[in-house]
């Protein structure tokens, strides 16, 4: 039996807006498994990015329980959860959310400021970080000097460095032309491969299909079917000749 | 340490912003050092003179009225009286109605009892040996560029005659820089000896006497035609700044309200600047940064962009201060007291605290989604 990197059980996420209360997540239970890539699937407003920001503790719900790589982040307190999301969480986002100011080894470097590791290591994690997403010769580059995949790239790097537990991303190839989309894909395909880090991925690119495990698919708040990526195959294939 | 760097990458990100929020927050204490010196200039000539063991004798009924010179043997001859010299005021300037200083004429033979530590070695002997001598401070001296031996001529305003002085000296650092003394013997003698002079300094043996001798030389000219008022000098000093308080009340109160106004644009600016930063510290707070983290680089930049404007604000005030005092036009000096600049310096704190706090806690409390939310 699988061991799951993360537990959604029974959860309901409503949120108030005005007098209407809107019901983004009904109930839903999923369960993945440590070391899978899957996609969340699903029309606007069916609760995907709901359900992603439960899994990556910047949200609650309003019901049932979040367990992600076994720890129940549910009851959490605010300082404990984002100490917890430095820990476990890496964050991809579809307008890549980097900090313009900030170089792309800076950018890299900034959840590393919040562990206990020295300069040296700090720069020893974002080289590695930046090499394996192939932008070791753009680390002194601003984003603004970056292009969107590149960008992209540089935030697939900082939810990396901290060897998170997990890699949440929303939408990350939603802002990208399709080439560029498909070089994150198979980036992301590659982190999922090599270093067994379990991904979530929330997309409407039903190219990212061909890439992952599992497909989840969502719609008005609830689990309308499970289905096997066409990735499988891949992955198969790739774990049987390693 | 870390956190610093991210800080000041924040804090310059928009340097045209940066440098004109720095620049309001420096005009603002450039204002309020400037004002508020004024009060802590004259509060610090009275705590200067209140250890000292002089007395002033004046006209009850007010400055403006002389006193006869007669009244110095009296006051000489009282009970633990050490030293008197009487002072009147000449009014004089140099060459233009500008250049005005302060200028009295003085009785020589006691002057280096009453102030010892005005005089250096020599200076009193050659002040007692000269009836023109005169002995300048040092400002006055730097400002028109004069020497010692030189001699100069004064225009009188109030008397009808320009008298020319031999300067024998420069007045000590404790002496008020801008101060010129010469004899009143010598302006006696022009003036056809009126025997009239503005007040007495009066050298008591001590401390302790210093109530009785007040008292006993007002009850010595009670009932006579020119009464007197006898106190210490930080005493005198104090009810004479007294006239001035309710000038040096409204330059504070307009130099807090400055500062006020400045803060309230500088707490927009700050606002506006986090809010612009809105996604990016949903992104940090996403990737663990604490609220209480975020809150802190935040309203430290505030605070840095606050002191480094207070930095500034105090640097040009003191040299502008200076630079006018030293350029004459009959403005005394004024340095700005450390008191203030510190005062300042904390207020610019404070200001940049005040400004960066409510924004920042506003911004690093909001929902991650909502703000998330807002940038896609």
């Amino acid at each position: 039996m699988d061991k799951y990197a993360i537990d959604v059980e029974h959860v309901s996420r409503i949120y108030k807006r005005d007098e209407f209360e809107i019901r983004a997540l009904d109930d839903l239970t999923i369960h993945v498994p440590e070391g899978k890539f899957v996609a969340i699937m699903g029309p606007s407003g069916s609760g995907k990015t709901t359900l992603l920001n439960l899994i990556a503790g910047i949200d609650h719900p309003t019901t049932g329980r979040v367990a992600v790589g076994g720890e129940e982040i549910t009851g959490m307190k605010e300082r404990e959860l984002a100490r917890w999301r430095g820990r476990h969480i890496g964050l991809v986002f579809q307008f890549y959310n980097l900090i313009p100011v900030l170089t792309a080894f800076e950018n890299v470097e900034l959840p590393l400021l919040l562990t206990q590791l020295g300069k040296a290591d700090r720069r020893e994690h974002v080289e590695t970080a930046l090499r394996v997403v192939g932008l070791a010769d753009r680390m002194n580059h601003y984003p603004r000097q970056l292009s969107g995949g590149q960008e992209q790239r540089v935030a697939i790097a900082r939810a990396l460095v901290t060897d998170p537990t997990i890699i949440v991303a929303d939408e990350p190839t939603g802002d990208l032309d399709a080439k560029s989309a498909e070089e994150i894909l198979n980036l992301l395909v590659e982190l999922n491969r090599q270093f067994k880090k379990t991904i979530v991925m929330v997309t409407h690119d039903s190219r990212a299909e061909r890439h992952v495990e599992t497909v989840y698919r969502l719609d008005k708040g609830v689990l309308v079917g499970i289905e096997e990526g066409k990735g499988v195959a891949t992955h198969k294939a790739a774990g049987a000749q390693a | 340490m870390k956190y610093v760097h991210l800080v000041l990458r924040n804090m310059t990100r928009n340097k045209r912003r940066l440098a004109l929020t720095v620049m309001s927050i420096a005009v603002s204490l450039f204002v309020f050092s400037a004002l508020v010196s004024l009060p802590a200039v004259a509060n610090q000539i009275v705590a200067s003179s209140a250890s000292s063991v002089r007395l002033v004798c004046y006209n009850k009924a007010g400055l403006t009225y002389s006193l006869p010179e007669a009244y110095k043997q009296k006051i000489a001859l009282a009970p633990h009286v050490e030293a008197v010299v009487s002072q009147g005021w000449f009014g004089g300037i140099y060459h233009d109605p500008t250049d005005q200083f302060p200028n009295f004429a003085i009785d020589h033979e006691q002057a280096d009892l009453v102030w010892p530590d005005w005089f250096p070695p020599g200076v009193a002997a050659a002040f007692k040996h000269l009836r023109t001598a005169c002995v300048v401070g040092p400002a006055t001296m730097k400002r028109f560029g004069w020497h010692v031996g030189q001699q100069v001529m004064l225009k009188g305003t109030i008397y009808p005659f320009n008298p020319t002085f031999t300067i024998v000296g420069e007045l000590t650092s404790k002496a008020p820089p801008d101060f010129f003394l010469f004899r009143r013997d010598y302006l006696e003698e022009m003036a056809g000896r009126p025997g009239f002079v503005s007040l007495f300094y009066i050298k008591a043996d001590s401390s302790d006497s210093m109530p009785l001798i007040a008292a006993h030389l007002d009850e010595t000219f009670a009932n006579s035609s020119a009464e007197t008022q006898t106190e210490s000098e930080s005493s005198f000093y104090a009810g004479f700044l007294s006239n001035y308080q309710a000038l040096f009340r409204m330059a504070s109160a307009l130099g807090m309200i400055v500062v006020i106004s400045i803060g309230l644009v500088a707490a927009n600016t700050a606002a506006m600047s986090i809010r612009e930063r809105r996604s990016e510290i949903a992104v940090m707070r996403s990737i663990g940064f604490s609220r209480h983290l975020i809150l802190g680089m935040l309203v430290g930049e505030s605070v840095i962009i606050g002191v480094v404007g207070g930095l500034l604000g105090c640097g040009s005030a003191y040299v502008l201060l200076k630079l006018v005092s030293v350029g004459g036009r009959g403005i005394p000096e004024i340095r700005i007291p450390p008191i203030v600049v510190a005062e300042s310096l904390v207020l610019a704190a404070i200001l940049g605290l005040l400004s960066g706090y409510f924004p920042a806690r506003s911004a690093a409390r909001r929902n991650i989604v909502d703000a998330l939310r807002t940038v896609a």
